[in-house]
């Protein structure tokens, strides 16, 4: 029954080595994209942050298989660049994590009290100085749960691009399954993998915010 | 080495939305004088003062801070309010950093002192206020009293030529109060310059050179502190020292 795995575990591993990576640069791309979004919404930037605000609203009313099947297929054709599933996948996958990250930090950033902006003003910090030095710093902290939240979704989420033929985690057991047939084994161990990966990456989360939290 | 007053509020006027808040404020704080602002809640004292420094904007009238129109629209204000100090209600720490550390960031960040000079500055000034040994103590772990008077150390980085403290001790336990008042009273023995909204009357009559007292939006008496406790002029005035020392 087992032998499924042991016969195929250097190409199971080999996928979720993709899914790794693969979250991991989602993690840093939407975390930058949802920091710079976030920011440009709580200031209410001039033109910047309402296409924020569309940006943000566009992605999260459209399914995630539609976001990638766009990096896919559409953005390359309309734009006329080639593109790999893979890159297809990151991008979409950016995208789509930074516009949820983006309203998490938002309300990071909105958590700060105003009398703490006040008081940076009152000592004649500019706003962009206050923003730097007192609100952003508090609102990161506030948000490390948020964030280890998406993170954990977007993980679970890299599993979609097995659909545009990334053979990531999920893309590789279902290959293995086309020409073995054993869906129980293999999707059970898939299923296992992803849920002691993302228990991982929330304990790392925890971690954190127990080592940063601002206490009150 | 100026006689002018270093903080000029004409005419004010000020309204959220249909709301009128201020209704016509006139006053002056001249160097080295203790003005204490009081009068019931919702009297208009807090969005006084911090109109002074910008806070909150007027709708019309003028505030002047050292010669300076706080409204105008190429006023420089965190110039202008870097020479002002100000103390809020509710301490206002950065709770994220050690108490030096708020007392260096804007030394470093608007005066552009080293941080090595900041940080000397800033255990001077804790020291003076009674809590070197807390520098490296975060504000969380302060009683409320500590925490004033940190925000009030914080004020002082920066020489300011004035301070403005709304409500300092408000929020405060009673057994908390003295501890701040008593900073604020050794500042103005020094002839440091405050503007001082509080329901204190007993700091009030000891240490102020004068009280203006507010009621819905106007300035209804504006005396020497003796005098104004002594004979009060207005029947508000009156009726509301008359409520406050009496409990």
């Amino acid at each position: 029954m087992l032998d499924v795995i042991t016969r195929n575990l250097p190409f199971l591993l080999a996928g979720l080595w993709t899914t790794i990576h693969l979250s991991i640069w989602t993690i840093v791309g939407g975390t930058l994209l949802g920091a710079v979004l976030g920011i440009l919404r709580y200031v209410r930037f001039p033109v910047l942050g309402t296409a924020s605000m569309l940006f943000i609203e566009f992605i999260r009313g459209t399914p995630l298989l539609v976001v990638l099947l766009i990096t896919y297929f559409a953005l390359p054709a309309l734009l006329g660049y080639k593109t790999t599933a893979y890159n297809a996948a990151l991008l979409g996958f950016i995208l789509f994590t930074g516009a949820y990250i983006a309203e998490d930090f938002r309300a990071g950033l909105r958590s700060v009290r105003p009398g703490l902006i006040q008081a940076g003003l009152a000592t004649g910090l500019t706003r962009w100085q206050v923003l730097r030095f007192v609100i952003a710093p508090q609102a990161t902290r506030i948000v490390i749960p948020s964030l280890f939240n998406q993170y954990v979704r977007l993980l679970k989420f890299t599993s979609v691009a097995s659909i545009i033929g990334v053979t990531e985690l999920t893309g590789a057991a279902l290959l293995i399954n086309a020409r073995d047939f054993h869906p129980v084994t293999l999707l059970g161990a898939v299923a296992v993998t992803y849920l002691v990966v993302c228990y991982a990456l929330s304990m790392v989360g925890r971690v954190l915010y127990a080592r940063f939290a601002v206490r009150t | 080495m100026s006689e002018a007053p270093i903080v000029e509020i004409r005419d004010l006027h000020k309204s959220y939305g249909a709301t009128p808040v201020l209704r016509g404020c006139t006053m002056n704080v001249n160097r080295g004088e203790v003005v204490v602002v009081c009068g019931p809640s919702g009297s208009g004292k807090s969005t006084l003062i911090k109109c002074v420094n910008g806070l909150e904007r007027y709708q019309s009238g003028s505030i002047k801070v050292e010669g300076i129109e706080v409204g105008a629209k190429d006023t420089d204000l965190p110039k202008l309010r870097s020479r002002i100090g100000m103390v809020f209600q509710h301490f206002e720490l950065y709770p994220h950093m050690s108490v030096l550390k708020n007392l260096e960031l804007a030394q470093v960040h608007v005066l552009k002192r080293s941080r090595a000079e900041a940080a000397e500055r800033g255990r001077q000034l804790l020291k003076r206020v009674g809590l070197e040994a807390k520098a490296d103590a975060m504000p969380v772990d302060l009683s409320g009293g500590q925490q004033q008077r940190v925000a009030i150390a914080r004020a002082l980085a920066l020489d300011p030529q004035a301070i403005l403290f709304d409500e300092p001790t408000s929020a405060l336990d009673p057994e908390m109060i003295h501890e701040v008042l008593q900073v604020m009273t050794e500042l103005a023995t020094e002839g440091m310059t405050m503007m001082v909204v509080t329901h204190e009357m007993g700091f009030a009559r000891r240490v102020a050179n004068r009280v203006v007292f507010m009621d819905a939006g106007e300035i209804v008496e504006n005396a020497g502190s003796e005098e104004f406790f002594s004979r009060p002029r207005t029947p508000r005035a009156t009726e509301f020292l008359s409520k406050i020392l009496s409990h």
